[in-house]
């Protein structure tokens, strides 16, 4: 199973593939919204999960999610958003714009992995 | 009352400051020495003779025995001194006098430095707590290590003295900033508990990094707490600055809360400054 995690910091990616790893995913990088794009459209086949921080520069992940929704190819990857801001509006506006779940930043790889775990359920992996 | 040190200074200095401090202040005269802690002076005062080097790194020295506290520290210069001032302000010197300065100036220059940092009202704890809290939650759930919350003062003094600061502005209902600053050696230790790795496999890179998300979180985080009220704000992609003595600015009129929290056996410090904006509810 292949994972693409974007977030513009190192060091947040480094722990979310750490969390992902054992859970059997092999990770992708991306620092924003348009190497997500990148990763996808260069025929990175067989991308079973997105992991996405909301700000980013270039691209945010919101704008990101919203052109993979779009996309014929890429709009049935799951898409995890990932972010700081954890208020009630914000969750229900990734939600709306096709995110499959939400993670509020801090987290324990505990919540991470239990959240990762729904959304492979709900896809039946 | 609290002390005020004087830092191995001449019979001369110790006299004139005797006469020019409150009679009740009691002084001090004692060498520093690098390991001992300044958190309880009220002041410190230093004499410059034709040492500057060494007066230079005394200051930074004792700028950090000061643990994030806002004490001054003032540079007595000798007559014969020439050396440029910016550079003892720089090191983390408050103020810089010198004995051919007119007496009653340097009396109400220090005097007012004596003044002690204002204590946070109960209104103003309203948008401070959930700072503190946040602070220490987001340091527990991402280091599994505990953050002691110590102390808290207001200061108009927009320096701050700690070797890596992350930056966050904040804009909307509220606005302002809010400062997460480290001493380096606790900022590395932070980092690899965070990434669970050893502290060697940490670099410089990776610090700036791993301190720029913290400040995201601890805002982004507090935000919450603020929904419907006339302190909620937006957040700006946080800053990192690297450097001793950095200065920061802030809205005209706003009050800086100093934070400061025990880890480690070291310390940080959170500069929370957020106005709410006039016309909101």
């Amino acid at each position: 199973m292949k994972v693409i995690i974007a977030d513009d910091s190192q060091v947040m990616r480094t722990i979310i593939e750490k969390v992902v790893r054992p859970l059997g995913y092999e990770a992708m990088h991306a620092c924003n919204g348009q190497e997500v794009l990148s990763l996808l459209e260069k025929g990175c086949e067989g991308i079973d999960l997105i992991l996405m921080d909301w700000n980013m520069p270039v691209l945010n992940g919101l704008e990101a999610l919203n052109l993979i929704r779009k996309s014929n190819q890429f709009s049935s990857i799951p898409v995890l958003m990932v972010s700081t801001e954890s208020e009630d509006d914000k969750i229900r506006q990734a939600l709306d714009a096709g995110a499959s779940g939400y993670i509020s930043k801090p987290f324990t790889s505990e919540t991470l992995a239990a959240v990762i775990s729904k959304a492979q359920e709900k896809r039946g992996v | 009352m609290k002390p005020i040190l004087l830092n191995d200074c001449s019979r001369e200095v110790s006299l004139l400051l005797a006469d020019l401090l409150d009679e009740k202040a009691l002084l001090l005269n004692e060498r520093f020495e690098n390991h001992k802690r300044l958190d309880d002076y009220r002041m410190i005062v230093l004499e410059t003779r034709s040492d500057q080097k060494r007066v230079l790194n005394q200051i930074s020295k004792m700028r950090y025995a000061c643990n994030f506290r806002n004490i001054p520290i003032i540079v007595m210069r000798g007559r014969e001194d020439h050396f440029p001032v910016q550079h003892y302000i720089m090191a983390g010197a408050t103020e810089v006098l010198s004995l051919t300065d007119p007496p009653a100036a340097c009396r109400q220059i220090l005097q007012g430095y004596l003044i002690p940092d204002r204590r946070p009202l109960d209104q103003e704890m309203e948008y401070l707590k959930p700072f503190i809290e946040n602070t220490v939650s987001v340091i527990q759930t991402m280091t599994s290590g505990t953050a002691e919350f110590r102390e808290m003062y207001f200061s108009n003094a927009f320096r701050i003295f700690g070797d890596i600061s992350g930056i966050i502005g904040l804009s909307g209902d509220a606005e302002g900033t809010v400062v997460l600053t480290f001493y380096w050696a606790l900022a590395w230790r932070i980092i690899s508990k965070m990434m669970q790795v050893q502290e060697e496999a940490i670099n410089a890179e990776l610090i700036h990094d791993g301190v720029g998300e913290l400040i995201n979180m601890i805002s982004g985080s507090t935000k919450k707490n603020f929904v419907g009220t006339h302190y909620h704000y937006e957040l700006s992609l946080p800053t990192v600055v690297v450097g001793s003595g950095h200065q920061i600015g802030h809205p005209e009129g706003a009050s800086i809360a100093i934070l400061i929290f025990d880890m480690d056996n070291s310390s940080f410090a959170v500069h929370v400054c957020l106005k709410p904006m006039k016309g909101t509810s």
